[in-house]
């Protein structure tokens, strides 16, 4: 590196995630509902878990249940869809494939959100942020926001800063805001709007005189770390500009599970990525079946090291299981889909999986292959014999037995085209 | 599946002109990673598709394209990412529809067309005023 000293170059990571993402993946679809305010529903048509601005605009909060939205929904104009997990699947791993592209390294955080290491001199760092928002809009289709930062809970809380101020036009980095606005900024902010605090932590720092943002930052994080905990006081460590978070290998998200972590030598053949697949699928099939869930959607990504800028490769892929499972044969021949795709003597630094689409087991339609031998025998007559005198729900085929009523199959009734996943629901295009 | 950067280009602030060197290009570093799996065998995906990641099939219904060899319900290769010019046959949003159209740029403006003489142009000051969704880069077409 022989740059003149007066050029400053940083190594910085950049949070990056879809401003709304599951209504922003429908909306790249049918633009028709762009302008207009759309949520998306949980599992069954629960209740809303992702709405556009507009949606916001109503008062529509986050987890507000459908039945009581439905009656106003005419007169609001409001688009309610059935989560399209499948669609959110593919348009994530577009998404992270295309950041891996700017990245000396990335890692996918949940389905919407990534960090990655970027390095440049300020301006350049800035103009990367909004070079990355331009391509994510124009490659995919989607809007999304950046934090640059030193640390990973700066630049959370940047991205945050890029997300609620129209100045920022979307992109914030952390030095390149003055140190004025920036405290302002922070004693804007509620310590529940930090990355890792959550409601029960609030009150405990309330109890301390700790309020804002800006209060916590100027705290002492020895104290911090003996009245609350060591995780705690990394935070005030990351927001005072000390990078100590490390790296989250395995996550639980509300609607994903994710394993990813990076190895201390280098893979570079297929077989021992496949070998990295099969481990991270079966920890992830354990932990399904731990907490009794199915996955319907697999992606599966692996990366290569920023120390070899020659070498980049950030594959990932997107795969539609044939039933929602916590099968582990079945979730690592999923996350096998991913070896045609690496590239053989490449040293990939980081894998992992994530899967998406979560319903609890027992939800899911019986394999047909298993229906019939017992229509054959006279069961199917049997059941609705005694379901017609004790009612539905009152008698049920293994899992599906359990008291709760006939909801065996998931409910979408709002559910739009697969658009990228299956051939017979191809987003139209009108020649006319 | 561009693995390199192209060239950045010096404001990509608003504007949706980023171009990125070809992946094609790209792939001169490593053998294809399909090799070890396809033996010899063609895949289509890696002849057809330059760029996975922008890349998405979508289905034609209508018939103002048939000139262009496009006919009704026949399925296109969309790439997001490649940046549209005179002549064009681009997918643009029109009306919160999806449409397909060719795409002239002159000096007195831009104009969709479309193939067939019946169906009439649309004029439009400036490409910027445009929702240009992608171009097309191949046609299925059903023979």
């Amino acid at each position: 590196m022989s740059k003149p000293a007066v050029m400053r170059r940083m190594q910085e990571i950049a949070h990056v995630d879809v401003n709304c993402f599951y209504a922003s993946a429908e909306r790249a679809f049918n633009p028709a509902l762009e302008g207009k305010p759309v949520i998306v529903l949980s599992n069954n048509d629960g209740c809303a878990v992702t709405r556009s601005p507009e949606a916001k605009r109503l008062g529509i909060g986050l987890g507000d249940p459908w039945f009581k939205l439905r009656p106003r929904a005419r007169e609001w104009g409001l688009v309610a869809l059935s989560s399209n997990y499948e669609l959110y699947g593919d348009i994530s791993s577009r998404v992270m494939e295309l950041l891996g592209r700017y990245s000396a390294w990335l890692e996918v955080y949940s389905i919407d959100e990534a960090f990655l290491g970027v390095k440049g001199e300020p301006d350049q760092l800035l103009e990367l942020g909004r070079e990355m928002k331009a391509a994510c809009r124009r490659h995919v289709g989607v809007p999304v926001c950046v934090g640059i930062a030193p640390t990973k809970t700066l630049a959370k809380l940047c991205n945050k800063w890029a997300k609620n101020n129209p100045s920022f036009n979307g992109v914030c980095r952390w030095e390149s805001v003055p140190v004025e606005q920036r405290e302002a900024l922070m004693a804007k902010l509620s310590v529940i709007e930090i990355w890792g605090v959550a409601t029960r932590l609030t009150k405990r720092l309330n109890a301390i005189g700790i309020f804002t943002i800006a209060d916590l930052v100027r705290a002492d994080p020895v104290a911090i770390r003996d009245k609350f905990s060591i995780v705690m006081m990394r935070t005030v460590l990351e927001l005072q500009g000390t990078p100590c978070i490390p790296v989250e290998e395995e996550r639980i998200g509300r609607d994903q599970l994710i394993f990813s972590r990076s190895f201390s030598t280098p893979i570079t053949t297929t077989a021992g990525l496949r070998q990295v697949m099969s481990v991270y699928a079966q920890m992830a099939s354990a932990r399904l079946a731990k907490h009794d869930l199915q996955a319907k959607v697999l992606t599966a990504f692996a990366g290569t090291s920023h120390f070899n800028p020659n070498e980049k490769s950030f594959p990932s892929t997107c795969v539609v299981l044939p039933m929602p499972t916590a099968d582990p044969v079945i979730l690592t021949k999923a996350a096998h889909a991913l070896l045609p795709r690496v590239f053989e003597g490449v040293k990939y630094v980081r894998a992992g999986i994530m899967v998406t689409d979560l319903r609890p087991s027992g939800n899911q339609k019986p394999l047909e292959i298993f229906g019939n031998p017992h229509e054959e025998r006279g069961i199917g007559i049997l059941l609705e014999d005694v379901a017609k005198r004790y009612g539905r729900g009152s008698i049920g085929l293994g899992h599906a037995g359990i008291r709760g009523g006939p909801d065996w199959t998931m409910k979408r009734d709002m559910l739009s085209p697969r658009y990228t996943t299956h051939w017979d629901e191809l987003p139209l295009v009108k020649a006319a | 599946m561009g693995v390199i950067v192209g060239p950045r280009v010096i404001d990509a602030g608003l504007s949706v002109v980023t171009v990125f060197l070809a992946p094609l290009a790209v792939a001169a570093g490593y053998p294809s990673p399909a090799q070890d799996y396809f033996e010899g065998r063609i895949d289509l995906n890696e002849h057809l598709i330059k760029d996975v990641t922008s890349t998405f099939i979508v289905r034609v219904v209508g018939q103002s394209m048939e000139q262009a060899g496009i006919s009704d319900g026949d399925e296109l290769i969309v790439n997001r990412a490649r940046e549209p010019k005179d002549g064009s046959v681009v997918v643009a949003v029109l009306d919160g529809e999806l449409t397909i159209k060719r795409l002239r740029i002159t000096p007195t403006g831009v104009v969709l067309q479309a193939d067939n003489p019946r169906f009439p142009d649309i004029h439009v000051p400036a490409l910027s005023e445009l929702t240009i969704w992608g171009v097309a880069e191949r046609c299925l077409h059903h023979v």
